[in-house]
């Protein structure tokens, strides 16, 4: 019933409102990365954190251990017996990308969200994917678009899509057990069919 | 028709005159190239320290830098606009390097020398065997794997060990700034800092003003409407700031003395043309002189031009004497026939005097000499051929004045002191002796002194910034480039060692940048070939993520370092690389110099003595400096011995009599012992500009002594003397009292003894070489 459908799309506002978690928080994640040099993409799980507003901790636990925090527009990556590597996020955009959406998201704020990207949902409240496309010039040249997959007031998947490359598909919270369970992060980063 | 008089045409003229000079002078200015280069300024350099100053460096490496803050804004925003200023400056060719941070990544090695990364940075032979290979590709998939990943992977294929970055680092400074956003910043992070080099020297203010305000104009382009500032700091920003000051003290100081000689000349003479007409013999004398030194050199050192125009203060007496002797019933010129001779005997003595430093090898004095002869001839010709033409016929005689009358009975009645004055100089003389202190200032830095603020300042953007120091450089010379390349890389270890030892903060040379080409050639050889590199990639590879060739770009260039020949300075150009190496590396068709820069040096002295056996030689550029001044002041001072020799001489010649030439010269000679006894109990410690207020001030004595000891025969032409060489003496107090009275240290010291040296001019001659009322003379 393609019109009771066309009815139930959710509004932005009321989905991120329901997404809110506030610092601090955690939640587990597996990311698959593509690469042309790769026999397979490589597959890593961990946690990202937020211990504050500002501050967004991504630790690696396998295939191996590394730590990276994003604050202050730097990225600070720590690996076991090396010394810290420091970029800026400006020449990582995709990861601009993630914290900014990751941090609007967290904190339920639509408007910052907004004020980045223009934002549009799709699906029903109970599956839903809202697309963020970048407004700024710079990040559009690197990133074509941020979509995030979710079930109810539960984020389930956040899809990278690189102006050149593969998808990065960054997989969250619950939805990590179903892939260590054998499912695929495509199937878990798509939008669901169903009410 | 409109009927012009007599007056009206003399009054024409004088104008005519001035507008002439003026044409003059707008000539001079365009053709004047007014030079900071102390080359023009000192002697020839003689130890090795003061040639590398003179002919190759200017002045250091780290005298040509200028450290930028740009502060009062968000981080991101400062770190754009360090960006773009950056970008805007990077394409002036006046600047030799602008760094902030941006280029620390891989545009330092230009794509055509990528290959070259295995020879220009140091490599592990075991790196490439297929244990370390194995853990450097288990890193790189964390790399992948990491949100950096992107960054690296375009990287990866040709260098999976990363070596391109290893090297990219290796070029940045130890002691590198903390990056915000990719640029620098400092370590509270509100401040992005940008590094710049000249390639004017630091002492050349004009080019260190073009870059200074080329760096003002791209801010303002990139800052607008942000609300943020900037600050520059630096020896060339310093010169600048200095230079506008003095010259507007100067400016200011010059305004108010104009005003008060022209208060003063109204109310000598009660006549309005009376400051027209006594200015234009000192004009037309500037004029002169710089006509004849713009004639005769190829540019003029500021700090002649500054010496000169001192010099020539003295020629403001003469339309005075000339004014005051002017009486009813006598032409103008039969007047200034009576007293050309005292006139002329001070200008010839004065000027075959200063003939002497036309010969004394240093460019400086000999543009002084040249320029205070031509002035000085010139306004002595200029009163006695044209100013009688200007003036107006005398309707008072200053004799008639009954104050003057008065004044100079009083002063016949003062004693002649005899005595006095021998114990007086015996003092004076053993206060120059003993007074505690001393004696000379080398520092020329000393006479234009940079507010503590801004030095306190510039010490913390120094650190922040790592850039090297002003003063020390270690220096190693040798037959060519190769040659002390090879040299300062022995040096390396032991440089390490002081810098983890805490002696030193941190140390540059272009050995750095550029390894000598035996080291290239011994890395080279360390290089696997290509079947051994093949065969332990492809056992590295077994069971890794990656793909079986995924790293074949990376044998291609393996095999291009193998085989290249190893870098030159020449191959670098156009690469970021070569003006690193270039500011490092000083080459010339016989011989090549490295410099070492140095920060942060602890004990000059130990320092030095561990570089000598190593063969390199620390320069103190300040003392080379210093020596270099102490260089000129000797020339200057045996130039003023023959000088003075010739001005006794040539005063004897025109007075004929020994007690004569005594009464004239002995004024001069106590007053220069005065002024250095006065200066040297206050504590003052004597520079060039002291020396040169010296000789003015003994050239005014000379005048003051010669037309008291010849004040004409009858009483009338006695107290006009009197009035001329007191409105002389006013003038001069005026002029110079104001200049001591400033805060620039040039402008005190000249003011200072100048304006002592005419008080104690005035008084001595009045006492000593004042006419004998019997007495005869020769001329009159």
């Amino acid at each position: 019933m393609p019109c009771a459908a066309a009815a139930e799309v959710p509004d932005p506002a009321v989905l991120l409102r329901a997404l809110a978690r506030p610092a601090p928080s955690a939640t587990e994640f597996v990311e698959i990365r593509g690469s042309a040099l790769l026999k397979q993409p490589l597959r890593i799980s961990g946690q990202y954190r937020r211990p504050d507003r500002d501050t967004l901790v991504r630790e690696v636990r396998a295939p191996y251990r590394e730590t990276t925090t994003l604050a202050g527009g730097q990225a600070v990556i720590a690996r076991e017996g090396k010394p810290e590597q420091r970029y800026s996020l400006e020449r990582v955009p995709e990861l601009a990308g993630i914290q900014s959406s990751f941090g609007a998201l967290l904190d339920g704020d639509a408007q910052a969200l907004q004020r980045q990207y223009e934002v549009s949902a799709q699906g029903t409240p109970r599956h839903w994917q809202l697309s963020l496309q970048p407004r700024e010039p710079a990040l559009r040249k690197r990133v074509l678009a941020v979509n995030l997959y979710g079930d109810d007031g539960e984020l389930r998947c956040i899809a990278t899509q690189p102006a050149r490359g593969d998808i990065q598909r960054t997989v969250l919270g619950a939805a990590v057990r179903a892939v260590e369970a054998g499912a695929t992060p495509e199937s878990l980063c798509e939008l669901r069919a169903g009410p | 028709m409109i009927r012009i008089s007599a007056s009206h045409w003399r009054l024409l003229a004088a104008l005519a005159w001035l507008a002439v000079l003026a044409v003059a002078g707008w000539i001079a200015s365009e053709r004047l190239q007014v030079s900071g280069d102390l080359r023009k300024f000192m002697p020839d350099a003689r130890t090795p320290a003061q040639r590398l100053l003179m002919d190759e460096l200017g002045e250091g490496p780290g005298s040509r830098l200028l450290m930028i803050a740009l502060s009062g804004a968000a981080p991101d925003e400062l770190a754009r606009q360090s960006r773009e200023l950056r970008a805007r400056l990077g394409e002036r060719s006046d600047l030799a390097l602008v760094a902030n941070g941006e280029q620390a990544g891989l545009e330092a090695i230009p794509e055509r020398l990528r290959p070259y990364r295995y020879l220009l940075g140091n490599v592990d032979p075991q790196a490439f065997a297929a244990p370390a290979l194995r853990e450097a590709l288990q890193a790189r998939v964390q790399d992948l794997g990491s949100p950096a990943g992107a960054l690296i992977e375009p990287l990866l294929p040709s260098d999976p060990t990363l070596q391109t970055l290893q090297v990219a680092q290796a070029l940045q400074p130890a002691r590198a700034p903390q990056r915000i956003d990719d640029v620098w910043f400092d370590r509270s992070g509100r401040q992005a800092l940008l590094l710049v080099q000249t390639r004017a020297a630091g002492f050349d203010p004009t080019g260190q003003a073009t870059a200074l305000a080329a760096i003002e104009q791209a801010f303002a382009a990139v800052s607008a409407g942000s609300g943020s500032r900037m600050e520059i700091s630096g020896p060339g920003a310093f010169s600048v700031k200095i230079g506008a000051r003095t010259s507007r003290e100067a400016g200011t100081i010059g305004t108010i003395d104009t005003v008060g000689m022209v208060i003063l000349l109204l109310l000598a003479y009660r006549s309005w043309r009376a400051p027209i007409l006594g200015f234009l013999p000192l004009a037309t004398a500037g004029m002169a002189g710089l006509l004849a030194v713009v004639a005769l050199f190829d540019g003029v050192h500021g700090i002649t031009l500054a010496f000169g125009f001192t010099l020539i203060g003295v020629v403001q007496d003469y339309p005075i004497h000339f004014l005051s002797h002017q009486r009813p019933g006598v032409s103008a010129w039969r007047n200034v026939r009576a007293l050309w001779p005292t006139l002329g005997t001070g200008v010839a003595s004065t000027c075959i005097a200063y003939l002497t430093f036309l010969f004394s090898g240093v460019e400086g004095l000999k543009q002084l000499s040249v320029f205070t002869i031509a002035a000085l001839a010139t306004a002595a010709l200029a009163t006695r051929y044209v100013l009688p033409a200007l003036v107006e016929p005398a309707i008072r005689d200053f004799a008639d004045s009954r104050a003057l009358d008065r004044l100079w009975r009083g002063i016949e009645r003062l004693p002649r002191p005899r005595l006095s004055l021998l114990v007086l100089a015996v003092l004076c003389v053993l206060a120059i002796w003993r007074a505690p202190g001393a004696f000379w200032q080398n520092d020329l830095s000393r006479l234009t002194p940079v507010d503590p603020a801004d030095l306190l300042r510039d010490a913390q953007l120094r650190s922040e910034l790592g850039a090297p120091d002003v003063r020390y450089v270690l220096t190693v010379r040798g037959r060519d480039a190769e040659q002390v390349l090879r040299r300062t890389e022995t040096l390396r270890g032991w440089l390490d060692a002081e810098v983890a030892a805490g002696a030193l903060q941190d140390y540059d040379f272009a050995a750095r940048y550029l390894p000598s080409m035996a080291l290239q050639r011994q890395r080279q050889a360390l290089l696997p070939a290509p079947e051994p590199l093949r065969g332990a990639l492809q056992e590295a590879l077994v069971d890794s993520p990656f793909r079986a060739d995924a790293f074949a770009p990376f044998l291609a260039d393996m095999e291009a370092a193998r085989r290249a020949p190893p870098l030159r300075p020449q191959d670098l150009a156009g690469s970021p690389l070569a003006t690193a190496v270039d500011g490092l590396l000083l080459r010339s068709d016989d011989h090549a110099t490295a410099l070492v820069s140095l920060s942060g040096l602890r004990d000059p002295a130990a320092f030095a003595a561990a570089s000598q056996a190593r063969g390199a030689a620390l320069l103190d550029l300040k003392q080379a400096s210093e020596s270099l001044v102490a260089a000129y002041r000797l020339r200057l001072l045996v130039a003023l011995a023959v000088a003075a020799l010739l001005l006794v001489a040539t005063v004897g010649l025109a007075l004929r009599s020994r007690r004569r030439m005594l009464r004239v010269l002995l004024p001069m000679l106590l007053t220069t012992l005065l002024v250095l006894a006065a200066l040297r109990l206050a504590g003052i410690e004597l520079n060039l500009f002291h020396l040169i207020g010296l000789i003015l001030s003994a050239g005014l004595g000379l005048d003051y002594g010669l037309f008291f000891e010849h004040a004409g025969d009858g009483r009338e032409d006695q107290l006009r003397t009197l009035h001329g060489l007191i409105v002389c003496s006013l003038m001069t107090v005026l002029v110079f009292a104001l200049l001591a009275l400033s805060s620039i240290p040039v402008l005190r010291a000249i003011g200072s003894t100048v304006a002592l040296g005419v008080v104690c001019n005035f008084v001595l001659a009045l006492l000593v070489s004042r006419h004998h009322s019997g007495g005869r003379h020769a001329w009159a």
